[in-house]
Parts: C-alpha cells; structure tokens; sequence
C-alpha cells in the first residue's frame, strides 16, 4: 500500500518534470515563428535594428505588410491554384499509392519485388540530379510544361515512392488478409474488395498521408518553379518571389506572406489531426 | 485463371501509380545518367559521348571529396540527435500528458513551412535575434552572429536540421507507441519492470519498424540537404558548410561543369543508396515479427 | 472538443484579420512616428503628351517575354511594359528570375523547356556564355550607335543590348563627414590611400569609432572587391582580358602583380576601420544602410544599386551621398586614385533561336522603343531608375548615387573596364577573401588560392 503512494508520487514528480521539459523544448520550438509572427507587423528598419522588440518599436505595428503582400501575391488567384494543384496532385498520389501498395502487399512477385526496390532506392535519388533531364523531357520534347496538369502529374510522381513505402508498412502490419478472404468468398471482386474493404481500414495511414503530401505540394517551390512560368498559374510559394531583391530582402513582407501561405495548411492540419489519432487506435485489429 | 486474374489486378491496382513513378522519376534518372557520359553543358544543342571523362574530373574535384566528408559528419549527428528527440517526445507524447494533441500539432508545424523559407528565417533569427540578445545580455555564445564561425555555422546547420526534421519523425514515433498495445505495457508493469529495462527489453524491440523508417527517412533526408543549406549559410563561412547536394548544384551551373555535376549526383546517389541500404538491412533484422 | 474551438477561433481571428486588413488598411501603432509610416510609394510622372516613335502596326497583337534578372526593377519593368503595350499593341510579359535561382540556371532551364525568353537580362558573362549557341545578332540595330563604348562584342558582333550602367566605390555620406570634422568636406581633396587614411584617421578622433561599412557577401568580396585587380590593370575591358588570358596561360603571377598588392593595402584598410571588425562576417547588409544613414559610419563600399536600401533607411534625394575612388596607392597621378569603376553590368539579350520573326521584330522594336522614344527615354531614367548607358538619353537620374555618377561619367572620372572572369570565380574566391577579412587566412595564403584557381583555368 505504501509502496504504491511512494511509486504514485514518483511517478508524478516525473510526469511534472517531463512536462516541464516537454514545455520548454516547445518554447524553443515555436521561437522562430514568434519572431516570424511579431516582425510580420514591423517595419524594415524596427525589424533590422530590434528584431525583439514590439512596444518600443519606432514606427508602430501595423497590417501594412499584410496588405503588401496579399496584393503583391495576387492572393487570391495564387491560392486558387496552389488548391488545385494540392487537392488534385494529393487525392491522386493517395489513391495510387494504396492501390500499388496493396498490389505490392498481396502478389509477391517480381513485378512486386522489383518495384518496391526501385522505389525504396529512388527516395535518395538528389532532385539536382533529374532535374535538367526532367525539364528536358518534358519541356524540350514533349512541350507540357505551364500547365497545371504537369504538375499535378509530377508531384503524383514523386511522392510515389514514400507513399507506397508508407502504406506498404501499414497494410503488411494491420490489414488482416482474413478479411478480404472471406469478402472474396462472399464473391466480391478483387475491386470490390480493394475499395469496400481494404480501404476503410486504411483511414489513419491515409489521413497521415494526406497531411504530409498535401503539406509537401502545397509548400514546394523548386518544382513548380520549373514547371510554371506563366503568372496567371503560379502557386503561393512562387508568388512570393518579389518580396527577395537580388541584394537584400523585404523581411516584413517575407513575413506575413509566410504567414499566408502557411495559415491554410495550418488549418488543415488542425482538422486532420483528430482523424489521424482516431483512426491509429484501429491498428488495435491487429 | 490465376495469371490471368493477376494481370487484371496488375492494370488495375499497379500500373497508375507506377506509371507516374517511371515518367517522373526513373526515366529522368536514367537520361541523367546518360547525360555524364557526354559533354552536353546544358545548352548545347549537340551531345558528344565523352565515356568517362566527367568521372575523372569528379576525382579532381577535392572540394567535392570535402563537402562529402562534411556531409558525413552532419549526417550522423544529425540521424542521432533527430532520432532520440524525436523518440523522446513520441513517448512523452502518448503518456496521455495534458494537451498532448496541441503539442503533437505544434512539434509538427516545422514542417508546414517549406525549407528555402524557414532557412532564411533561422538565418534572421540566428544573424539578427540572437546577436541582439547577446547585446542585451553579455552573453559570450551569442556575442557574435553563429554564422560567422565555421564550427558554430555547422551547429546551426544541424540545430535546424533538426528542428525542422523531428516533426516528421515525432508524428510516426507517435504512430509506433499508439500501436503497441496496452496490454503489453500493462504486462510489463505487472512484472514489476522498471522505466529502462521496460524501454530496452520491451518497447524497442516493438518499436523497431518505427526506427527502421525513420533512420531510413531521416539518413536520406539528411544526405541530400540543400535548401536549408542553401538558404541558412550558402556554404558561408568561406565554403566551409557546403555539403554535397549544394556542391553538386553549384558545380553544374555556377561553375558550369554540367557533366561533372552530374556525375557528382550519381556519385552521390550510389553512396546514399549503399549507406541506406545497409541500415534497412541491419535494423530489419532486428525487427520482431508480429 | 476542445481542438474544434482553438479551430474556430483561429479561423475567426483569421478572417477578422483579413477583413480588417482588406476593409481599412488600418495602422495601429503603440508608438508611432508622427511622420506616417505609410510611405506611398513615391510615383514619378512620366510625361506621354510626346511620342514621335513610329511603331510597327504590324506587330500589333504579338506578344513577348522578358526575363528579369534584376529583381529591385521587375515591377517598373511591368510598368514599362505595360506602357509599351498601350501604344505598340505589344504585350510584354516580365518574367522574374526567382530566388535561389541564378539566371544563368533559369535561361537554361527555359531552354531546355523549350520555351526560352524572346528578351532575356543577364549579367555580361552570361550573355558571352550564351551569345553564338542561342542569341540573335544585334549588330545592325540603330541604338548601338548611341551606346558605342558600352557594347560587349563576342568576336566582333554584338549579341546583347546594354540596359544600364553601374559604378561602384566608396559611398560616403557628406553629412556625416562634415559634422564629424566641422568643416565643408570637398571629395576631390582626397588623392591617394594615404590622404584616405588620414580622413579615416579624423573621424575615429572626432568620435565616429569606426567609420567603414564592408559587406561580407562573396558577390561583394569576390567580384566588386577582387576584380579590381583585373579591372584597373589600365582601365579598359581589353586591359582586364589580357591580363586576365596572362594568368590562364601563366604568363604572370599575381605574387609579382604590383595590382594584387596596392589592392590588398587599400583592403586592409578597409579592414582596419570596419565597424563589424568584431565579428567581419556576421555584418549585415540592411544593417550597412541604416548606419551610414544614420551616421554611424561614414562610408560603405557599394555600387549606386544600394540606393534603395540606404532609401528604406531614410535617405532622400536631396541628401548629399557620392562616391570616393578605390585608392590603392599614394600617387596622385595613378589613374586609380582618381576615377570610380562604371560599366554596364545587365545586359539584354534576345533569343534568336525559337523565337519567330514576329516576336523578334516586336522585340527589337522595345528595345528601340526604350532608346528613342521619349516615354522610353523617360522610363528607363525615372521609372527604373538606372543610369542610361545611351548619349541620346537626355534625363538624368534622380538619386545622388546614380546622379554622382552620371556626373562622373559625363566629366570624365569614371572607367569602363568589364573584367569578364570564369563564372565561379566569385563565389570560389569570394570565400578566399571571406576567409582573408575574417583574419583566417594571411596575404600569402589568398594570392597563393587565387593564383591557384588561374591555374586551374584551361
């Protein structure tokens, strides 16, 4: 009886102290976008000469950088696009993905085998590397880039690799063959199966992936900037170029159209974040 | 029957996904690799095969030799220190701790902003915010920018690195605890084991495809640095940051030597794969079967 | 729960955020400057009653694009194009090269895209690199009559149209110096690095501790600090190339190059007096404005492009900046001592190899257009506020740097020698002098990288 008060009491003082050095890791954590945050109101020079600061700043807090950077952006049809792209680009890899990690999963052939290697191998191949030969191919003899398909079709291409790697985990360790047996002696088909059975189970590693690749497309800059040129096509990361001078940079307005482009995604992850948490307690299945 | 029924499911299931896969990725790879077999500089309109002359001039190219070694050290501190972070908060993380979700969000938010940005952030938070707290305070450590001195520029290369990757790592950390199930962490109670043996002999052992993702996630990731490092420190202090990918980068179109640059990828890529693929091999086995 | 109300509430403060911002543009300031902080941006009218330039309505419809290479101009590059437009039927289509992107690599992507820049602004390597493989020939167009001296020829044709002339050297802030010494401060008075030291050597005892801004950036170290040495070899871009072919081929090294050392001692200068001397490469180049603006220091070594930094930070027009020579030794006579270094930097460069007739015609004719017609003239002066490198350009710059020199242009104190170099020559040894400025690495050590990085030139 008294062993466990001791043991309770413990088990308190170290749950305190890890809280306490949890809090004080996220401090550090959030530090940058404090700062991100507060110089997002200043002027350049307040910004240069007392980055901390924000009573004591010469010229006032103000949305002005704001509005800067929501008009210099085009805001609102740069924001269109990089919805399109994302939602269209995310929905695609997703559902790919899970199809060919369940084929890869379930047909242990060489096809199978061979696949998943070149994909596993290809997640470290340096993007320096396909670059130019990407442009080439794409530019130079097909003619498809400024459009937003080719993109969408790119970015589905790359992030096939990881997801594949990410759903392939997941089915091998929590979708129980046992299911889609019976379901196949219910006559259903191999489609059927796929989506009427396999599918839902795979809810928590999809809302996982859905966060990370919508997240990945919807920041990404080197690929797109390679693909659309067109202004009307560009995305929110892309429409922040102006505010970069070729010798020093606008930081107040870097700021807040950081801030614009990240609330969105921020949002999103707010939404998903029960999704994911909710659905990971189904690997209890297993 | 079988191989027919097989097909289908190939067409149906395998072949929209990888067909991506090849036209973006792979057919790419394989022309590059084409490309530093001739002497193509990136406008030229005619490709002379030049066999392997661009290889000689990567093994002429001691700055590359360098930036690899460089790439080396970051690499491992950087796997390290992600890794046990990452693996810490996790678990702090699934103890059912007050406001454990918001945390879980927060420790992510590193990755919502893309890495161009958030190095040109750390390089005003690290030039500007700290030097200004060092004037306020006295502090020696931030008396001056970090940036400035080739140790501390390569401190700060990783404390973003890190920064920015244990998000990631955190979020499949967390997956990991959440699928060990409750009962095997009662059972372990029970049996009176305490917080290390509990962590050695039963949690890890479950755990390992968790770390097998992650060391594989977090190796690649670190290899092919290049936003960061390009954004963060350009490879200032005098080019001693400069890791591989960005030297790679600049050896192709700042130096204009295209073959060569793009033999260094290559190069670059067959070390990855080796290194990557020996840890997926080695913590595999490790791997309990469920 | 609890999660959907920290959602909703975001999400509300967002939007309040956004309408307030969107409705009122609204400023609240804890401690605001009386002077309102939201500068309009100064718009400067561009007279369009005149224009005697005769377009080609033929062209009418066609449509072009620009690459821009020189971020601080894209938006009065739109304006310029949209005012084309509105008179030409032309529409041109100002494509900015993005950050983390050199031009260089941009051009070549677009090229490998298929789908490169009718007109394209890049640096004069650049241009060279690319001339006879991609670009037309402009050697018969009629503005090279009006910027004869400013052409780069690549074996002996003219491949690129220059947009503007840039000077650099040590940008000094008359007030400063003259409330420092309590005397009228004439520019001309100082001849050689001797006299500049003592200068120097006055404002540290009239309290200015130290006086020099150095900017620690590779682009400044390694091709505006370094490339002196090739530039002032005699003063001309045929002196920089000969002496740069000399150090390829071997004929001379830069131990025994009595430029490299009077280089060096104008360096050390520098060094000497810097503010950030404490920590050299921790300096910060928004900071460099605000202090010489505000009298901290009294020089920066710089180029008139910093005029819109030292603007940010609160110099105007009629302020008094101008620029002193690299001085590099003590003889008065030495050309050095006397005339800063200008010379057009961005060249405009057009392709000649997808591009159809139509589209080259249309943009042959902006360029003309930017040369002769008069709210061309006027755009390429006020609007983009560069130094027009034609003789027909009657407008002069408004800001005292770019006015100082015009001025100097016009009286004669100013080279032109483009010393054009290896592309990495300034972020290889660019890091060489980092190196050499942070105290790292002695004389001997620099001359012998840089020595070294010529002789690895083929």
């Amino acid at each position: 009886m008294k062993q466990t008060t001791i043991g309770g009491n413990k088990r308190k003082a170290a749950n305190m102290l890890a809280m306490l050095g949890l809090i004080l890791i996220f401090a550090a954590y959030m530090f940058p976008f404090l700062m991100v945050v507060i110089n997002s109101l200043k002027q350049k020079r307040d910004i240069i000469k007392s980055p901390f600061s924000w009573l004591y700043t010469i010229k006032g807090l103000s949305f002005d950088n704001f509005v800067k950077a929501f008009t210099q952006m085009d805001f609102l049809n740069a924001f269109k696009n990089s919805l399109i792209i994302t939602v269209s680009s995310t929905i695609l890899v997703t559902l790919f993905a899970a199809m060919l990690a369940y084929y890869i999963v379930r047909h242990n052939n060489m096809i199978s085998k061979i696949t998943f290697a070149l994909m596993v191998a290809s997640m470290i191949i340096p993007f320096q590397a396909i670059m130019i030969p990407l442009v080439s191919i794409y530019g130079g003899t097909l003619n498809i880039l400024n459009h937003r398909l080719t993109l969408i079709f790119m970015h589905t291409g790359f992030s096939m690799a990881m997801s594949v790697f990410m759903f392939h985990g997941f089915i091998k360790g929590n979708v129980p063959i046992a299911l889609e047996e019976a379901a196949y002696i219910d006559g259903c088909t191999h489609s059927q199966t796929f989506f009427k059975i396999v599918l839902p189970l795979l809810k928590p590693i999809i809302s996982t992936m859905v966060i990370l690749n919508s997240m990945a497309f919807w920041n990404d800059f080197l690929l797109p900037s390679l693909v659309l040129t067109d202004k009307k096509l560009l995305t929110l990361p892309l429409s922040t170029y102006s505010f970069y001078g070729t010798y020093s940079a606008d930081y107040g307005t870097i700021m807040a159209g950081l801030l614009l482009c990240v609330i969105p995604i921020l949002i999103l992850y707010i939404v998903l974040q029960k999704q994911i948490i909710g659905g990971v307690v189904a690997g209890a299945v297993k | 029957m079988r191989s027919k029924e097989n097909k289908k499911d190939f067409c149906m299931f395998a072949f929209p996904g990888l067909f991506c896969f090849l036209a973006v990725v792979i057919l790419p790879f394989i022309y590059g690799i084409y490309l530093t077999l001739t002497d193509w500089n990136g406008v030229a309109k005619v490709k002379n095969f030049v066999g392997l002359k661009n290889f000689a001039g990567v093994m002429k190219d001691a700055q590359f030799w360098t930036s690899l070694l460089l790439t080396f050290k970051y690499v491992i501190v950087v796997v390290v220190l992600v890794n046990v972070l990452a693996f810490a908060i996790a678990y702090l993380l699934t103890r059912g701790i007050k406001g454990q979700n918001f945390f879980r969000a927060g420790f992510f938010t590193p990755n919502l902003i893309g890495g161009i940005v958030l190095g040109y952030i750390w390089q005003f938070v690290f030039s500007r915010v700290f030097v200004s707290v060092g004037e306020a305070t006295g502090w020696k450590l931030f008396e001056v920018s970090w940036l400035s001195d080739p140790n501390k520029a390569f401190a700060a290369l990783v404390l973003v690195s890190v920064w920015q990757l244990s998000g990631y790592m955190i979020l499949i950390y967390v997956a990991g605890f959440m699928g060990l199930s409750e009962d095997v962490m009662e059972a372990a109670e029970i049996d009176g084991a305490s917080g290390f043996v509990k962590l050695k002999n039963i949690i890890m052992p479950l755990m390992m495809s968790s770390v097998t993702i992650c060391l594989f996630l977090t190796l690649s990731r670190a290899f092919m640095v290049y936003d960061v490092n390009l954004s963060l420190t350009a490879g200032a202090p005098y080019g001693t940051t400069e890791m591989a990918a960005m030297h790679v980068y600049e050896k192709a179109f700042t130096s204009r030597q295209f073959g060569v640059g793009q033999a260094e990828a290559f190069i670059l890529f067959v070390i990855v794969a080796c290194i990557s693929g020996l840890q997926v091999y080695l913590t595999k086995k490790q791997e309990v079967e469920a | 729960m609890k999660r959907k109300v920290v959602a909703r509430v975001i999400a509300s403060a967002l939007s309040a955020v956004l309408m307030t911002t969107m409705l009122t543009g609204c400023t609240f300031g804890f401690a605001s400057d009386p002077d309102d902080p939201n500068e309009e941006v100064k718009e400067v009218p561009i007279d369009t009653s005149v224009d005697t330039f005769s377009y080609d309505s033929s062209l009418d419809g066609t449509s072009i694009t620009l690459l821009n290479s020189k971020a601080e101009i894209q938006v009065a590059l739109e304006k310029m194009g949209a005012a084309y437009e509105e008179k030409s039927g032309v529409h041109v289509e100002v494509m900015p090269v993005t950050d983390g992107d050199s031009p260089y690599t941009k051009v070549v992507s677009l090229y490998n895209s298929g789908n490169p820049p009718t007109l394209s602004i890049l640096d004069t390597t650049d241009v060279i690199a690319l001339a006879e493989e991609k670009a037309a020939d402009l050697t018969n167009e009629p503005w090279t009559a009006e910027a004869e001296e400013y052409l780069t020829k690549v074996n002996g044709k003219v491949y690129s149209f220059p947009l503007c002339i840039e000077g650099r050297g040590m940008i000094y802030n008359k007030k400063v110096i003259e409330d420092a010494l309590g005397e009228a401060f004439d520019p001309d008075s100082i001849k050689t690095l001797s006299q500049f030291k003592d200068l120097l050597d006055r404002l540290v005892d009239a309290g200015i501790e130290k006086p020099v801004s150095l900017a620690k950036e590779d682009w400044s170290l390694g091709a505006h600090h370094l490339q002196y040495v090739y530039e002032v070899y005699d003063g001309t871009s045929e002196g920089a190339q000969e002496v740069i072919e000399k150090l390829k081929n071997g004929e001379m090294k830069l131990e025994s190059y009595e430029r490299m050392n009077d280089f060096l001692d104008m360096f050390d200068v520098l060094k000497e007096y810097n503010v950030a001397k404490g920590d050299p490469l921790g300096a910060d180049y928004d900071e460099m404005a605000i202090d010489l603006a505000d009298g901290k220091t009294a020089f920066w070594f710089n180029g008139n492009w910093a005029w819109p930094n030292l603007s940010e930070a609160g110099a105007e027009n009629e302020d008094e900046y101008g620029f002193l020579p690299y001085f590099m030794n003590d003889d008065p006579n030495d050309f050095v001592n006397q005339q800063i270094q200008a010379s057009p930097s961005k060249q405009v460069m057009m392709d000649g190899q997808v591009a159809s007739e139509k589209e080259q015609a249309a943009a042959k004719e902006f360029l003309n257009w930017i040369v002769y017609s008069e709210i061309g003239q006027q755009m390429l002066v006020k609007t983009c506020n560069v130094i027009p490198p034609f003789i027909n350009n009657p407008y002069e710059p408004a800001d005292p740097l770019s006015r100082d020199i015009y001025e100097k242009v016009q009286d004669g104190k100013a080279f032109n020698a483009a010393a054009i170099v290896p592309n990495d020559h300034w972020s290889i040894l660019g890091a060489a002098m980092q190196k050499y400025l942070a105290g790292r690495s002695d004389r001997e050590e620099l001359i012998e990288t840089a020595q070294k990085y010529w002789d690895d030139q083929e």
